[in-house]
């Protein structure tokens, strides 16, 4: 370690711990000297210093030392007393403001924290806590517990000018006007006095004083006295070079020439006298009272008699009052002067001997109980310690002890403590113990705020320079301060500290430091009246989603009220409240395509475009003719861009969320658009107009400016809430259209702005041709072309939500608000299930009156089928729509299935002439729809089996709604194929003719193949018998008819939908079901019109899908005399095969049922029935008890119960094999024997049958080639005859 | 129980990756962040005195004024920071143990990211119910 004297705390101590000399003169001399500017001892004090003396110095020992420097502190006797403390803590409070007016003007924006620890320590540290700290431990001098304050010497002054000098001298050192230590006993009157004439030249020649100086020198002694001259420069102009007073005058002006009066020869002479002063009088004066004092304090105290001697008496003072301040010592009693001689021996830099003193003192304050000069002792100890550069450990005990000592003693030794940690902290400093310096530092704070604020402050320091740089303390210790500064409303302070603590806390995610730095930066920032600043730092702490709702409120508040008080509104780019969610952003615009409805916006584009594929003009077919053209008119710049239409809005959607828990208000929301001219049209143009939206501010939604119509919307938000905002811009006029961004006013104070292209976030542009590739900014780059038709289109009473099979015509209206006709009209929608498009006629047709059978007109052949299949409308070629006016087209509705529909509407569209670039449009038209579930129809076939060409129809019908109350109207098969009639009259089955919710019905109808009957059965009948009539049947209502339009185009998609093609099976039937609800509750649109139903299912085929059919003949009853051997009976088998190939057949025979008919029943009751179209399972209901698994079960079981008794054996061969051409009929002669009378079930055989495929023809049944089936049970009696 | 504490976990990266106040006095609305100014400047100490010990448990570290922190340091170098006023060491420590088997567990789910904020509110309620055992 260096040398300890060169220290800063070496240097702080030879500097302050030195020999001080009381100043006593007379008004006049101070006259003199104010000439100057100065007074005094500040014209004295800068020749006190002595750095280059060399005095040899024998104290206690016997061997010399040289002092090399020396100083002396001069001090009016008004000021040798304990400073008032108010008036201290005024002068301190003044540097620390000055300092804190200086910082804020330097102080630069914040750094980074490893920019600044790059920097010198010297430059890191601010220069003035170094002042501030020496003026911190002046406000302790002059107590009375140490000595070194004591002034050694009196230096007596008068002027030449003074009448009776002599006797001005005797009465200066008047004790009524000494201080009070030399008067209550802390020090000793008899003090070296040094007397001193000065003459100030201005007054007189020399010659007068020099007769008094001899005077003086008689009554005084020679060596007390001297004599100066002063002011000897007449014109007081004299200029110094490093003027020495500028530091003992710090408040001087700069104009005031300091000293103007002295010449060079007046400062020679104050230097040499004051250094024969302090070598001549007072070094040799304190020499000696050292050795005075040591050969008294060796009599009294060393050895060992008189360290027992000691002991003891000190133990006999024990019952002693314990004052806080101990006993009071007199100058007279050992313990001062120990002290003193331990002071002495410090100022002259005999440190060993100090040491020994001050301990020797130390523990007899200690047994004393004089706690503060114990204090006192134990901090010289400490820092002779350090001078001697010795025990570091002794040191900081020392230190630490002299520290707790005075912290125990209170208020009252508080400000010691605190003057005791600053050398401590220096201590530790000098010793590279930085980070135990500053909880030093932390623990000297709290006497005083300010002062706390200012050693916080240093601690901070400490922190940050220390190795490895401490920076979480730092940052702390800086707030620390920072709020101590604002309690004393050292604003300036606390503002420069809060912002060195940016740097730390800056990129952390320790939210509630950073809010509470900002807030407060930004809150003084606004008592300073520096508003913009203010709002910078508040609007960090704006979107703090963590903070509590009052801390929201407040953060808010004082945010708003800062921006009022700046009087104007601010522009933010980065404002935080509202988040906007820029990956909600959305824009939708219409090029050629266009949309009637926000709906039809939000679908995807694949869906529109699978749609259109058809009906818009390929791009081959087109490459020619337009997108030629069109990469000759826009630049290719902008070929990239998307295209837009003057007039028509651009829609953006964009997602803004509050993260608070307030509400908050958001108001004039806007988009930020620039438009100007296309650049190729005319390159000169200079009219790029920004709509920066400077003057709209004010203004209200819509407003129309010449080039842009921006919408406005204002809205507030709840806290936590998210908000979809729709704002639109319609450009005017034709140019290159940019939306830029987003901005809006919050609490009608602050406007955000939102730039979207600085934004990295992948957006979503709904219609942008080829997204992927674009660059964002191209996304929101518009080219506007000139104003083109655009048709819009609606559907009238589209219901919202209905039931399934609701079958209604609807009215489809176009309408042309341009002034140009379009053309060559085309429609496309996407589920032909629903909906379709009608004729022209049927527009104001009756409904539903249309749909039923004209008796005039046979309109059977009438379908739109061809159209459907297609799936594109050709409206006809001489409708145009002219200007203003609006088309009608019918449309038919039917609510196919239940669930939620989307239904996607199309409409093609060429405009003429109006732009090379757009030539045709395209209208999209979206509808979403409710179906819900109505009536749940199901049909089963069954064959007969007595008849082998009619069938058993059954069907179930189920009212799933939960309220609704169907009128059943009619079955229908469809086609000319199937007859059908009612098994059993409707009366008798549902005599309300009407379905409450939840009521199930099942009924059965006899159906028979035409074809098959037709050579017997009149034909003019059957036409009337493909419908039934379920509903009443006294009423004159003609029956739907299934066979025209809508019912047969419907019952066609409805075919086509389910994968089936128009010629099918030959035992398959399509059946509508139509109901009526007389006062639909479901279209709130419509309420209580009638409503039309219609079911349809196809392909109901035969639950037994077999191709075979056959009817076995002969007679049910016999009398047979069995007293013959037996009795033969013949019965006749009838074989069709119905199927389009040939089938071989193989019967077999048995006699025993129970072998071999087993297994299969058991398979046919288990599986349930393949290949029943138009069946479901039907919920069991509690009113019904028909379910079909039980009829097959039971039929299945029969032959099994009834076997138990073969009673008879098949006679004939017991198995036939035959082979049958399609669609022929076979007989077989059977026979069987019957042993006795009784009843007997002849079904114990089985048909084996295998169709072989014919060559030209796909089989649709090809899994069903093979097949067996078990017999019909036919009943036998035979009875015994009489 | 202590009338003041508050617990934090740190990651590795130095930030917070929960937080709970703990304590049963009545909050005061600086509170929270003079707690967090506290833990905060202790992490410089932690940083210092984890590298001189095997222990994971490092007892107090720092004081401010009669508020005392207390820091767990995992092997991950997440730390467990306590400020409290209390002197209960036993305590603090079979807490932070604890503490550290409930952060195990949330590491191993495979949907926590190390070092993101635990948003758990099992972890919430189990940290908070093992405060009132312990501390």
């Amino acid at each position: 370690m260096a040398d300890p004297a060169n220290t800063p705390l070496g240097k702080m101590l030879l500097e302050e711990i030195t020999p001080v000399v009381m100043v006593l003169c007379t008004p006049l001399v101070e006259q003199s000297c104010l000439k100057n500017g100065i007074s005094l001892v500040q014209m004295l004090s800068p020749f006190c210093d002595f750095t280059n003396i060399d005095v040899p110095v024998r104290t206690s020992s016997d061997q010399p030392y040289r002092l090399h420097k020396f100083k002396l502190r001069l001090f009016y006797s008004t000021d040798v007393r304990q400073p008032n403390l108010e008036v201290a803590k005024e002068r301190l409070k003044q540097v620390i403001t000055q300092a804190g007016e200086k910082n804020f003007l330097e102080s630069s924006e914040p750094s980074q924290v490893n920019d600044f620890l790059s920097r010198p320590e010297s430059e890191i540290l601010p220069s003035w806590f170094q002042f501030f700290n020496k003026e911190l431990v002046r406000t302790l001098s002059f107590s009375d517990h140490e000595a070194f304050d004591h002034p050694v010497a009196c230096l007596l002054v008068v002027s030449t000018k003074d009448d009776e000098p002599i006797n001005r001298f005797v009465d200066l050192f008047n004790t009524n006007k000494l201080p009070s230590l030399l008067n209550d006993g802390a020090m000793d009157p008899k003090i070296l006095k040094h007397y001193l004439l000065v003459h100030d030249n201005q007054d007189g020649p020399l010659d007068k004083a020099t007769k008094l100086f001899a005077e003086m020198r008689n009554a005084f002694g020679q060596n007390d006295c001297q004599i100066i001259c002063i002011n000897s420069s007449p014109d007081g102009q004299f200029h110094h070079q490093n003027n020495p007073w500028e530091l003992f005058k710090p408040d001087a002006l700069p104009t005031e020439n300091l000293g103007g009066f002295l010449n060079l020869d007046d400062l020679n002479e104050i230097k040499d006298s004051l250094q024969e002063l302090s070598s001549k009088r007072i070094i040799p004066y304190m020499e000696q009272k050292i050795r005075v004092l040591n050969q008294q304090v060796s009599a009294t105290r060393k050895g060992f008699r008189n360290q027992i001697k000691n002991l003891w008496w000190r133990k006999g003072k024990e019952d002693i009052v314990d004052t806080p301040n101990g006993p009071v010592y007199t100058f007279n009693s050992i313990e001062s002067q120990i002290r003193i001689l331990g002071d002495y021996a410090f100022m002259l830099g005999d440190y060993e001997l100090a040491l020994s003193n001050y301990r020797l003192i130390s523990t007899d304050y200690k047994i004393d109980k004089a706690w503060m000069r114990y204090a006192g002792v134990q901090e010289m100890m400490g820092l002779t310690y350090f001078m001697l550069d010795q025990s570091r450990k002794e040191a900081e005990y020392c230190m630490e002890n002299a520290f707790n000592t005075y912290l125990k003693l209170g208020s009252a030794g508080r400000r010691n403590a605190t003057r005791c940690g600053l050398w401590w902290v220096e201590m530790l400093k000098t010793r590279d113990q930085i980070k135990e310096a500053a909880t030093v530092y932390f623990r000297i704070c709290g006497e005083d705020t300010l002062h706390s604020a200012v050693l916080l402050e240093q601690a901070s320091f400490c922190y940050l320079l220390s190795k490895p740089p401490m920076l979480h303390k730092y940052g702390f210790h800086l707030v620390l301060s920072g709020d101590h500064y604002k309690k004393c409303d050292q604003i300036k302070h606390a503002i420069r500290t809060y912002r060195s603590a940016i740097p730390v806390y800056e990129g952390t995610t320790w939210s509630r430091i950073k809010d509470h730095v900002h807030f407060h930066i930004g809150q003084w920032y606004a008592l300073l009246g520096m508003y913009d600043v203010a709002v910078s730092h508040m609007l960090e702490v704006l979107a703090s989603t963590h903070q509590s709702k009052t801390t929201q409120e407040l953060f808010l508040r004082d945010f708003l009220q800062i921006v009022q008080k700046t009087g104007r509104t601010f522009e933010v780019v980065k404002l935080q409240l509202p988040v906007i969610n820029i990956s909600s952003l959305k824009v939708i615009f219409e090029d050629h395509r266009t949309n009637a409805s926000a709906e039809a916006a939000s679908v995807r584009e694949s869906v529109w475009r699978s749609l259109e594929e058809e009906i818009i003009p390929s791009l081959s077919t087109t490459r020619s003719n337009w997108l030629d053209l069109q990469s000759k008119l826009i630049p290719r710049k902008y070929k990239e861009s998307n295209i837009c239409v003057a007039g028509e809005a651009i829609k953006v959607d964009i997602e803004f969320k509050n993260p608070l828990q307030i509400p908050i208000s958001v108001s004039s929301v806007s988009l930020m658009c620039e438009l100007s001219a296309n650049p190729e049209e005319d390159a000169n143009s200079s009219n790029i107009e920004i709509q920066n939206n400077e003057s709209k501010t004010s203004t209200s939604i819509g407003d129309i400016n010449l080039s842009l119509i921006l919408s406005e919307v204002d809205f507030s938000l709840e806290g936590g809430e998210t908000t979809l905002v729709q704002l639109t811009v319609t450009p005017r006029i034709e140019g290159i259209l940019n939306i830029v961004g987003v901005k809006w006013k919050l609490s009608s104070s602050v406007v955000g702005l939102c730039n979207f292209e600085s934004n990295p976030v992948n957006r979503r542009v709904v219609k942008g041709r080829r997204k992927a590739k674009h660059s964002p900014s191209n996304d929101l780059k518009f080219l506007v072309i000139k104003s083109t038709p655009r048709l819009e289109g609606f559907i009238h009473s589209l219901p919202k939500k209905t039931y399934a099979g609701d079958l209604r015509p609807l009215v489809l209206e176009l309408s042309n608000p341009s002034k140009f006709p379009v053309k060559n009209l085309k429609m496309k929608i996407s589920n032909p299930r629903f909906l379709y498009a009608g004729n022209q006629k049927e527009l104001n047709a009756d409904f539903p009156a249309c749909l039923k059978k004209m008796n005039a007109e046979n309109s059977g052949g009438h379908t739109n089928g061809k159209k459907m299949s297609q799936n594109v409308f050709h409206f006809p070629e001489d409708i145009s729509l002219q200007e203003e006016t609006s088309l009608s087209w019918p449309l038919w509705f039917h609510a196919a299935v239940p669930g939620n529909i989307h239904l996607f509407i199309t409409i093609y569209y060429e405009t003429e002439g109006v732009s090379n670039i757009m030539k045709y449009r395209t209208l999209r038209m979206h509808y979403n729809l409710l179906v819900l579930p109505s009536l749940d129809v199901s049909f089963e076939l069954s064959a007969r089996p007595s008849r082998s060409q009619e069938f058993l129809l059954r069907m179930d019908v189920v009212n799933k709604t939960s309220s609704e109350c169907f009128q059943v109207h009619q079955l229908s098969s469809v086609g000319q194929q199937w007859e059908i009639s009612l098994l059993q009259p409707v009366d008798s089955i549902l005599p309300s003719q009407s379905l409450f919710a939840g009521q199930s019905l099942s009924c059965f109808f006899k159906l028979k193949d035409r074809r098959m009957s037709s050579a017997s059965e009149d034909s003019t009948l059957s036409l009337i018998q493909s419908d039934v009539r379920l509903g009443p049947q006294d009423s004159s209502e003609a029956p739907f008819d299934v066979s025209s339009s809508p019912l047969a185009d419907f019952h066609d998609c409805e075919r086509s939908s389910q994968g089936l093609s128009c010629q099918g099976y030959e035992y398959k039937a399509d059946f509508i079901f139509i109901t009526q609800l007389p006062k639909g509750n479901i279209d709130s649109g419509a309420p209580n019109t009638p409503l039309v139903f219609s079911h349809h299912a196809c392909d109901c085929s035969l639950s037994s899908m077999s191709p075979i059919s056959w009817v076995v003949d002969g007679p049910r009853t016999i009398q047979h005399n069995f007293s013959a051997p037996l009795c033969e009976v013949n019965l006749k088998m009838t074989i069709t095969n119905t199927s389009d190939s040939v089938a071989s057949v193989h019967i077999n025979t048995f006699d025993s049922p129970s072998s071999n008919s087993q297994p299969m029943d058991d398979a046919t009751a288990s599986q349930p029935p393949e290949n029943q179209a138009g069946w479901s399972a039907i919920p069991v209901v509690s009113d019904t008890k028909i379910i079909t698994n039980d009829a097959l079960a039971t039929q299945s079981s029969k032959p099994l119960s009834l076997g138990s008794v073969p009673q008879f054996i098949w006679s004939g061969s017991s198995s036939t094999k035959l082979t049958l051409q399609p669609r022929l009929t076979t007989e077989i002669p059977l026979q069987i024997c019957v042993f006795a009378p009784g009843v007997y079930d002849l079904s114990n055989y089985v048909l084996n049958w295998n169709l072989t495929p014919v060559d030209n023809k796909v089989n649709q049944e090809v899994n069903k080639s093979s097949g067996s089936c078990q017999g019909y049970p036919y009943n036998l009696t035979v009875l015994e005859s009489t | 129980m202590t009338s003041t504490a508050c617990f934090i976990i740190v990651s590795r990266n130095d930030i917070p990756i929960y937080e709970a106040e703990v304590g049963s006095a009545a909050k005061r609305a600086d509170a929270a962040q003079l707690h967090q100014f506290i833990l905060h400047a202790a992490l410089d100490i932690v940083q210092d005195l984890a590298w001189t010990t095997s222990a994971m448990f490092l007892k107090a570290v720092d004081r401010f004024n009669d508020l005392v922190v207390s820091v767990y340091v995992t092997a991950g170098h997440t730390r467990f920071m306590l400020l409290h006023d209390s002197r209960n060491e036993d305590g603090i420590k079979s807490f932070f143990q604890e503490v550290h088997e409930l952060y195990i567990k949330i590491l191993l789910n495979p949907l926590y990211l190390p070092g993101s904020r635990i948003t758990s509110s099992h972890f919430d309620t189990k940290v908070r119910a093992l405060a009132r055992k312990y501390l």
